[in-house]
């Protein structure tokens, strides 16, 4: 039938056009996905990598050894503390900020905009040493300015308590801008009118903002929400760059201790550690969508 | 850029490995015959073809200069030097390994050395090359398992940089045993210094700064037969006495790196240990004008001398495509000569000890005092797994200097730490 043929040749043409982009993603997504899924559970160490054929099957040995290991468990316990606390803090920022330049004031707009991201678009390194010079505790700027009051600042990178908060501080100043970026582009989406006619319904700013912006700016909050948890679980480019992990692995995320068992050859271990940071960030984001999303 | 060969030697590299794990011929066999022979001897005649090298850092820059002498002498060859950053040259160099697309020469780091061999990518050094030539803590460097891998190229030590001013204030002398170094820094603080001494407290390398304490006391980090000797008297001396510096208020608690260079030139600094580098760091910091407010001595002794010896090793890769002529270049650059040749280029320690009786470094007092140092400098043990256990130690000194843990727990720790990640020698 001539109907059936031209499916068939459409169909055909339709896998020629879609196999250039099955096969990269087969060779680039698929392929080292289910091999370091498979890494997860062999004894690979540095020395197989010549040889990966001869590595043993050790099942959950690597995640039964991952979630014993005190070190793993301090660098689950930071990476949980640092999404916990930078997390609300960049959102909440974030918001305030936008409404902040959506509310009039044109002119500065801009200028505010790119002041707050431009720290996402600068480069860490670059980043890194700017901060390692305002928290210097002898000639830093950040305690030479708390001094002028009397304060006598804390060893902020060095001091076990202060440098996750030190890290915090710092990722969330990085972070915001983007945040506040897609949440402006949300907030330019509702509609004027709807504001309008709450104000000739007698509604004051705070009303509006809570029965009018926060439901309609929801799947936005839910987008950045999912995106910067994400990228907080995977809390590693500040302890790199700022503490390797320390003092006393008080800034050693989960990232970071992957990066270092892959540094030291432990492949099968390190590997089983990214199924674990993976599977936590599949929990977190799963808990966003529930908390957040719209109701139909 | 020839690349086809290349990808014929590791497509040939990848299959004959393929065949050999095929016949049962896999790493488990391995075990026993890890010591391999040494390749026989270094070809007559000049050297041909292309030498690949790959350098890093600074020496990656200024390589060329030296390989353009020993193209002179070998008119048939052509040297090209990679410049790695060290930063990322693990990575690269271990990418390189397992897919053989390798250069013939690799720098590699003494404390890297084990590492790649773990992952048998170096080639065995030929017997033509003297290991009685170079210090011995440098040789020992290049020995995995009995079998050498390299040749030691350049060598740094740790040594005390101390305010020569301050000390004339306090009129103390410089120290030569441990009480000696305490009464120093104790003097040095009395002069004006807020700290008297720095010592690392944290962070990576902890260990390499720690370690030369250790030795002084008389303590050895593996015994003979290769197994780990952490827990004992010398560590636990040597624990104690390392922290008590920053316990009793001569160093700071915890020392802030980026601040250290500037607190030594500021005067607030008294003394602290660094390699050769510093020097030249100070200088550029402070104008030239501060090299007569500042001295550089011996690390002090207690049972013994000993200091931590450092640098980098020229080693022959195992999949490299122009062996013959690699060796040649290494044997070229690791000659006295050429050593003082280096020196003069990159102010690189020679490795080579007949090097430094060449007036060039004779004459220098702030490089000879290097010479009696590098004598009795050891190395960290070549062992496939010493990064992550130098990781493990750094943590554990960090805690007993915070006061978290004894000695006598640290030294316990130590030894526990080392022994379940093993040497990783078969």
């Amino acid at each position: 039938m001539a109907v059936s043929a031209r499916r068939r040749r459409t169909g055909l043409a339709a896998w020629g056009f879609a196999l250039p982009f099955t096969l990269l993603f087969a060779v680039f997504m698929l392929v080292p996905v289910a091999s370091s899924l498979y890494m997860a559970f062999t004894d690979m160490q540095g020395k197989d990598l010549r040889t990966p054929w001869a590595v043993n099957f050790v099942g959950f040995d690597n995640f039964a050894a991952v979630l014993a290991d005190p070190k793993f468990q301090q660098a689950a316990g930071n990476t949980l503390y640092f999404v916990g606390v930078a997390m609300p803090l960049t959102l909440g920022i974030a918001l305030l900020l936008a409404v902040l330049l959506n509310s009039g004031l044109t002119w500065f707009r801009s200028v505010f905009r790119v002041g707050f991201y431009a720290p996402v678009v600068t480069s860490i390194v670059a980043v890194a040493v700017v901060w390692r010079f305002l928290l210097q505790p002898d000639f830093g700027l950040v305690n030479s300015g708390l001094g002028l009051f009397g304060i006598e600042g804390p060893r902020w990178l060095t001091d076990e308590v202060w440098a996750m908060p030190s890290l915090i501080m710092m990722a969330t100043w990085r972070n915001v801008g983007y945040s506040m970026v897609i949440l402006l582009a949300g907030l330019q989406g509702i509609p004027k009118d709807l504001y309008e006619a709450s104000a000739i319904d007698g509604a004051g700013a705070v009303r509006q903002f809570r029965s009018i912006t926060v439901p309609l700016l929801r799947p936005t909050i839910l987008f950045c929400a999912v995106i910067t948890g994400i990228g907080y679980l995977q809390f590693f480019e500040e302890p790199f760059v700022m503490t390797q992990g320390g003092p006393l692995g008080a800034t050693n995320s989960v990232a970071y201790e992957i990066f270092n068992q892959f540094g030291f050859g432990n492949y099968g271990l390190s590997a089983a550690m990214s199924y674990v940071l993976f599977v936590a960030i599949v929990i977190l984001s799963y808990l966003q969508f529930r908390l957040l999303r719209t109701e139909k | 850029m020839n690349r086809t060969p290349r990808l014929a030697v590791a497509a040939t590299a990848s299959t004959l490995t393929l065949a050999l794990a095929l016949t049962g011929c896999g790493r488990s066999d391995e075990a026993g015959t890890t010591t391999a022979d040494s390749a026989d001897s270094i070809s007559e005649g000049p050297a041909s073809g292309a030498v690949e090298v790959w350098a890093m850092g600074t020496e990656g820059e200024l390589l060329p200069e030296l390989a353009e002498q020993f193209e002179a002498d070998n008119p048939d060859v052509t040297v090209n030097v990679t410049p790695v950053p060290w930063e990322s040259s693990t990575e690269k160099i271990n990418t390189a390994i397992a897919t053989g697309e390798v250069p013939d020469v690799m720098q590699v780091g003494t404390t890297l050395m084990s590492g790649f061999v773990g992952l048998d990518g170096l080639a065995p050094t030929p017997e033509d090359i003297d290991s009685d030539a170079f210090f011995p803590g440098a040789w020992e460097t290049t020995e995995v398992d009995g079998t050498s891998y390299g040749v030691p190229w350049y060598v740094e030590s740790r040594v005390l940089y101390y305010r020569t001013d301050l000390a004339e204030d306090a009129g103390v002398e410089a120290p030569e045993d441990w009480a000696g170094l305490t009464d120093f820094a104790a003097g040095l603080q009395d002069a004006g210094a807020d700290n008297g001494i720095a010592l690392q407290t944290r962070g990576n390398s902890t260990a390499l700064m720690y370690f030369p304490f250790y030795w002084q006391a008389g303590g050895e980090i593996l015994d003979d037969a290769g197994e780990f000797t952490l827990d004992n008297e010398a560590q636990v001396k040597a624990l104690d006495y390392y922290s008590s510096f920053m316990r009793d208020g001569l160093a700071p608690p915890v020392l802030v790196e980026d601040e250290k260079v500037q607190n030594f030139i500021d005067g607030k600094l008294g003394s602290f240990v660094s390699g050769p580098w510093e020097r030249a760091n100070l200088l550029t910091t402070a104008g030239d004008d501060f090299a007569d407010k500042f001295g550089v001595v011996p690390l002090p002794a207690d049972e013994t001398t000993a200091s931590f010896i450092g640098g980098s090793n020229l080693a022959v890769l195992a999949d490299a495509e122009n062996p013959d002529s690699a060796w040649k270049f290494v044997q070229f650059a690791t000659d006295p000569a050429a050593q003082v040749d280096w020196f003069e280029i990159s102010s690189d320690l020679p490795a080579v000890q007949s090097s430094w009786e060449d007036p060039a470094l004779a004459d220098d007092d702030a490089v000879a005092v290097y010479q009696g140092v590098l004598e009795t400098a050891r190395s960290t043990p070549a062992i496939p797994t010493w990064s992550e256990i130098e990781h493990e130690l750094d943590l554990i000194i960090e805690q007993t200097i915070a006061g978290d843990l004894t000695p006598e727990e640290a030294a316990a720790k130590m030894q526990e730490a080392a022994t379940s990640i093993g040497t990783g020698l078969d």
